[in-house]
C-alpha cells in the first residue's frame, strides 16, 4: 500500500469520523438522486409528449378537407422540439424558450409557452437540474470538507511528525488529492447514471462520457483549489473566508455580471421592434394577397411574355399562385435575413458570455455542458432554422398546387356566391407536401466541438491549480 | 459602543465582505437603472415606429374591414421607477405586445424573448443581492464570532470583562449587520431618488432587507455556538443557506407546479385557430349565432349578399368566435397561473428567501401579478378596439384614411389598469 493511498483512507477515516460531515454527504447524495431521478422523469415525459404532439400535428394537417390551397397556407402548422436525451442531466435552454413553434405563411413565430412563465415565483435559484447541483452546490461540499485537510494535520500538529517521519509533501499532497478524488468519484455516480441512461435513450456514448469526464474536472478544480489554499492558508477561518470568496464570485457574481455585460456591449432588440423595422422592408415587396399590387408588375410582364399571351386569364398556369409564390419567396428572404441577423447577434453575445468562462469555470462547465447535451443556444437555432425550412417548403408546395392544380378563373370567382366557393379548391391529397419534422440533436463530434474551448479552459484550471498545489506541498513546513 | 466599533474595523475579513457588499449593491443597482432606461428607450422608440406604421398601414386602405386587418396596436407596460431594484417576472413574461383586431389568442402568447442563455443564468439585480448573496454575507461576517475568540483563547476573558456577556456578542453582531445593512441600502437609496422611486417604496424595501438580514443574523448566531469550531459553524450555515434559498425555494416551485396544472399553452392556439379556420366551411348563420350570443346589439346587421362569399364583419365575427371557443382554456390557463402565484405568496411564509424575493417584485411592480393585469389590459385593450370597429363594418361606415389614422384607438398604460375602460368614440 503506497502511503499516498495510506493518507488518503485516513482521510476518509476522519471524516467518516465526523457527524457533520456524513450528514452532508448523505443529505447531498439524497437529493442528488432525487434530482437526478425526477429530471429524467421529466425529460422523458417531456420526450413522449413531444413526439406524440407532433405525430398528431402532422395527422391533423393530413385530414383537412378539400380547400382553396392558400387556405392551408394560414391553417399551418405546429413543430415541437423533443428534448434530446442528456437532458436528463442538463435541461438547458429548454425551459426558457418554449418548444413548439406555430408555421404558417408570411410570418416567423416565435417559440411559445416557455415553462418559466406560467411558474410560480418563488425566488431561489430555480428548479433544481442534476447540473445545476453539480456546478453550482457540489463545490460548497468539497470546500466544507476539504478546506481542512492539510490545515487539520496543521492544527493538530500532526504535520510536523508525518513530514519528519519521512512523508514528503508532494506525497502527503496526492495523498489528499486522492481522499478529495474518491470523494468527488462516488458524488459524481448519478452523473455517470445519466450518461448511461442517455445513451440507451440513443444518445451516442462519446457525448455523455465527455459530460461526465467535463463533471470530474470542474469538481477536479474545486478540490485542486480547496487542497491548495489548505496548503497555503494558516488558519481554517481565512481558507473558509478565501474559499467561499472564491465561491460566491466565479459561481454568483461573474457569470451574471457577464451576461449584463454581454446584453450592454452587444445589445439586442426586441422583436418586436425588429419586426417594425422589417415592415418597412415589407411593404416594398407588395402585398401576396393582392396580384393587382404594382409591386407584381414585372411578374406579369414577364409571365405574359414567357406564355406569349394578352391577359392573365390567358395563362396556363394559375397567376394569383404565381404571385403568391414570388411573394413568399421574397418574403422569406428578407425574415430570413432579420432572422439570420438576430442569431448572429445571440451567438456573439454567448460568445462574449463564454469568455468570462476563463474567469469562471462554473460558466466554462454551464457552457460546456449544455454544448454536449445539446440543450444549448445553437441547437435552439438550429431548430428555429430547421423549422423554417419546414414552413418554407410547404407554404411553397401549397403555392405550387394554387399554381397548377387551380384555374385561374376558379379562383377569381372564388367569393362568387356559395358555388364558386365550392369550386374554388384542391383536393385534399395535396396537403402531403408536408414533410415530417423530427429535431434531433447534431452529432456528438459536432457538440463536442462546440464544447472544447471551454472544456480547454477547464483543463487549464486545473493544470493551473495542480501546479501551484504542488509547488506549496513541495515547500510545505509544519 | 465605540470601543466596539473600533474592534470590528480593525477586522480585515470584515473590511473585504463589506466592500464586496457595497460593489456588488452598487453594481446591481447601476445596472438596473441602465435595463429600465433602455426599456424606456424602447418603449419610446416603439411608439414612434408605431406611428409611422399606421400611417404607412391605413393611408392604402379603402374600407374599415381592410384597415383593422392591416393596423397594429402598440401595448406596453412601461417599468415602474423602482424596478431597477428587481426585474423579475418582466424578464420572462412579454411587457410589450403589438395587436390586431384579428382573434387575440393568436397573439397574446408571442413572447418577445432575449438570449435564453441569459435567462438562464440570471439577472444581477439588487433582488439577486438581497434575497441570496445578503444571507451568505451574514453567515460570512458572523460565523466566527464568537468561535474565533474560543480558538484565540480569548473567549472567557471577553466575556467576564462584559459583564453582560449575551448582550455583548448582539451588539458585535448588530454593528456589523448594522453596516452590511447600510452599505447593501445606500446604492438603493441613492438609485431610487434617481430614479424617482417613491419614499414609501424606499423605506418598505430598506425595512425589508433590515427585518431579512436580521432573520439571518439570529439564525446564524442561534445555530454557530462557541463550543464549536469555526469550521463546523460555517458548514452547518452553508448547508442552512443551501436549503433555504434553493432547495427549499425549488421544491416549492416544483410543488405547486403539480398541484396547480396548467392547460396545454399549445392547446389554447390549437383550439382558436381550428375554430377559425371551420368558420370558413360552416354555414354564415352558425358564426353569426354564435357571436350574437355576446353581442346581441348587432343582431339587425347580419344579413349577407349571397353573391358575395366574404364580407368582413363575418370575417370579425369569426374571429372573435375563435376566442370565445378558445375561452374556457384560456382563462384556465390564467387561473391557474393565479392560483399559482396565490399559493407562492402563502408559500412564502415558509421560505425567507421566497418572501423577500416576493417582497421586491412586489415593491418594484414585476411580479407576476402585475404580468397578469398587464396581459389583462391587452385584453382590455383589444375589446375596446373591437367595439370601436364594429359599428363600423356593421353599418358599412365609408372609410376616411385621414380621419382614420387620427382617430383609431390608441394604448394608453395609465387608463389600462387592467379594468374596462370606456372607448367609444
Amino acid at each position: 500500500m503506497s502511503s499516498a493511498f495510506r493518507i488518503a483512507v485516513e482521510e476518509w477515516r476522519q471524516w467518516l469520523r465526523s457527524r457533520l460531515a456524513v450528514l452532508s454527504l448523505i443529505v447531498l447524495s439524497v437529493l442528488l438522486l432525487f434530482t437526478t431521478t425526477l429530471t429524467m422523469l421529466d425529460a422523458q415525459d417531456a420526450r413522449h409528449e413531444r413526439l406524440h404532439q407532433q405525430e398528431q400535428a402532422e395527422e391533423t394537417f393530413l385530414n383537412q378537407p378539400d380547400r382553396h390551397p392558400h387556405r392551408m397556407v394560414h391553417y399551418g402548422h405546429y413543430v415541437f422540439r423533443a428534448p434530446p436525451p442528456l437532458a436528463m442531466f442538463d435541461p438547458g435552454v429548454d425551459a426558457v424558450t418554449g418548444q413548439s413553434l406555430f408555421l404558417e405563411g408570411h410570418r416567423q413565430n416565435s417559440a411559445m409557452f416557455a415553462d418559466a412563465r406560467a411558474e410560480a415565483r418563488t425566488g431561489g435559484f430555480g428548479a433544481l437540474t442534476p447540473a445545476k447541483l453539480y456546478y453550482l452546490f457540489l463545490p460548497l461540499l468539497i470546500i466544507a470538507l476539504g478546506h481542512g485537510v492539510i490545515l487539520r494535520e496543521r492544527e493538530a500538529r500532526t504535520l510536523g511528525p508525518l513530514l519528519s517521519q519521512g512523508v514528503t509533501g508532494g506525497r502527503l499532497y496526492r495523498g489528499k488529492l486522492l481522499a478529495l478524488g474518491a470523494l468527488i468519484g462516488l458524488l459524481s455516480l448519478p452523473a455517470l447514471f445519466s450518461s448511461f441512461a442517455a445513451s440507451l435513450a440513443g444518445e451516442s456514448l462519446l457525448a455523455g462520457l465527455t459530460l461526465y469526464a467535463g463533471t470530474l474536472l470542474y469538481l477536479g478544480i474545486w478540490a485542486a483549489l480547496t487542497l491548495f489554499v489548505s496548503l497555503a492558508a494558516r488558519s481554517r477561518g481565512l481558507a473558509l473566508g478565501v474559499l467561499s470568496a472564491f465561491w460566491v464570485i466565479t459561481v454568483l457574481v461573474v457569470p451574471r455580471i457577464g451576461v449584463t455585460s454581454a446584453s450592454a456591449t452587444l445589445p439586442t432588440e426586441g422583436k418586436i421592434l425588429t419586426d417594425m423595422r422589417m415592415n418597412d422592408d415589407l411593404r416594398k415587396l407588395g402585398d401576396g394577397h393582392n396580384a393587382a399590387d404594382p409591386a407584381f408588375a414585372i411578374l406579369k410582364a414577364n409571365l405574359l411574355a414567357q406564355y406569349d399571351v394578352d391577359s392573365v386569364d390567358e395563362l396556363p398556369v394559375n397567376f394569383r399562385g404565381m404571385v403568391a409564390s414570388k411573394s413568399e419567396t421574397d418574403l422569406t428572404e428578407t425574415l430570413n435575413a432579420y432572422a439570420e441577423k438576430r442569431m448572429e447577434r445571440e451567438s456573439a453575445q454567448a460568445a462574449h458570455l463564454s469568455a468570462y468562462g476563463w474567469l469562471s469555470p462554473y460558466l466554462a462547465i454551464g457552457g460546456a455542458s449544455r454544448n454536449l447535451a445539446g440543450t444549448d443556444l445553437e441547437t435552439h437555432h438550429r431548430f428555429l432554422r430547421e423549422a423554417e425550412a419546414t414552413r418554407f417548403d410547404f407554404v411553397q408546395g401549397l403555392n405550387k398546387a394554387h399554381i397548377e392544380k387551380l384555374s385561374y378563373e376558379d379562383d377569381m370567382n372564388r367569393n362568387n356566391g356559395e358555388e364558386g366557393w365550392k369550386k374554388a379548391r384542391v383536393d385534399a391529397s395535396n396537403w402531403s407536401v408536408l414533410n415530417d419534422f423530427r429535431f434531433t440533436p447534431d452529432t456528438a463530434a459536432n457538440r463536442l466541438n462546440r464544447a472544447t474551448p471551454k472544456l480547454l479552459a477547464l483543463i487549464l484550471w486545473f493544470m493551473a491549480l495542480i501546479g501551484l498545489g504542488l509547488a506549496a506541498a513541495r515547500r510545505l513546513t509544519p | 459602543m465605540m470601543r466596539e466599533l473600533k474592534f470590528m474595523f480593525r477586522d480585515k475579513a470584515v473590511w473585504v465582505w463589506l466592500s464586496l457588499a457595497f460593489v456588488f449593491s452598487i453594481a446591481a443597482v447601476s445596472l438596473g437603472i441602465n435595463e429600465v432606461s433602455q426599456q424606456c428607450a424602447e418603449i419610446a422608440e416603439l411608439q414612434q415606429l408605431d406611428q409611422i406604421e399606421r400611417k404607412a398601414a391605413l393611408s392604402g386602405q379603402s374600407e374599415w374591414g381592410g384597415a383593422a386587418y392591416y393596423t397594429f396596436h402598440l401595448t406596453y407596460d412601461p417599468p415602474s421607477d423602482f424596478a431597477f431594484a428587481a426585474m423579475g417576472q418582466r424578464d420572462v413574461s412579454p411587457w410589450k405586445h403589438r395587436i390586431r383586431m384579428l382573434a387575440l389568442e393568436g397573439q397574446i402568447y408571442e413572447t418577445d424573448a432575449n438570449n435564453p442563455d441569459f435567462a438562464l443564468i440570471g439577472r444581477f439585480d439588487f433582488a439577486f443581492i438581497a434575497s441570496l448573496i445578503a444571507p451568505l454575507l451574514v453567515i460570512l461576517l458572523l460565523f466566527d464570532l464568537r468561535s474565533g475568540e474560543q480558538v484565540a483563547g480569548r473567549l472567557r476573558l471577553i466575556e467576564a470583562s462584559a459583564g453582560d456577556a449575551k448582550k455583548l456578542w448582539r451588539t458585535r453582531a448588530g454593528l456589523r449587520i448594522g453596516a452590511l445593512a447600510i452599505v447593501l441600502c445606500l446604492p438603493v437609496i441613492i438609485g431610487g431618488v434617481i430614479s424617482g422611486a417613491g419614499i414609501m417604496t424606499l423605506l418598505f424595501c430598506i425595512l425589508a432587507v433590515c427585518l431579512y438580514l436580521g432573520f439571518w443574523t439570529m439564525l446564524t448566531l442561534w445555530l454557530t455556538p462557541a463550543t464549536r469550531t469555526g469550521a463546523y459553524n460555517l458548514t452547518i450555515m452553508l448547508g442552512i443557506w443551501l436549503l433555504l434559498c434553493a432547495v427549499l425555494p425549488a421544491t416549492l416551485t416544483q410543488a405547486i407546479s403539480r398541484a396547480v396544472s396548467l392547460p396545454d399553452g399549445g392547446e389554447i392556439v390549437l383550439t382558436q385557430r381550428e375554430a377559425v379556420n371551420d368558420a370558413w366551411d360552416i354555414p354564415k348563420e352558425e358564426t353569426y349565432a354564435a357571436f350574437l350570443k355576446r353581442h346581441p346589439e348587432w343582431v339587425d346587421y347580419t344579413g349577407w349578399d349571397t353573391a358575395d362569399g366574404f364580407e368582413w364583419k363575418w370575417y370579425y365575427a369569426f374571429q372573435h368566435v375563435g376566442d370565445q371557443t378558445a375561452e374556457p382554456l384560456s382563462k384556465a390557463y390564467r387561473e391557474g397561473q393565479a392560483r399559482r402565484d396565490e399559493l407562492a405568496k402563502w408559500s412564502s411564509l415558509i421560505s425567507p428567501a421566497t418572501l423577500m424575493q416576493r417582497t421586491m417584485e412586489r415593491l418594484a411592480g414585476t411580479d407576476m401579478r402585475a404580468a397578469i393585469t398587464y396581459e389583462q389590459s391587452v385584453r382590455d385593450f383589444h375589446a375596446n378596439l373591437r367595439a370601436w370597429h364594429y359599428p363600423k363594418m356593421f353599418k358599412a361606415d365609408d372609410f376616411n384614411s385621414d380621419w382614420a389614422i387620427g382617430a383609431v384607438p390608441t394604448f394608453d398604460p395609465s387608463t389600462e389598469t387592467g379594468a374596462e375602460s370606456d372607448l367609444s368614440n
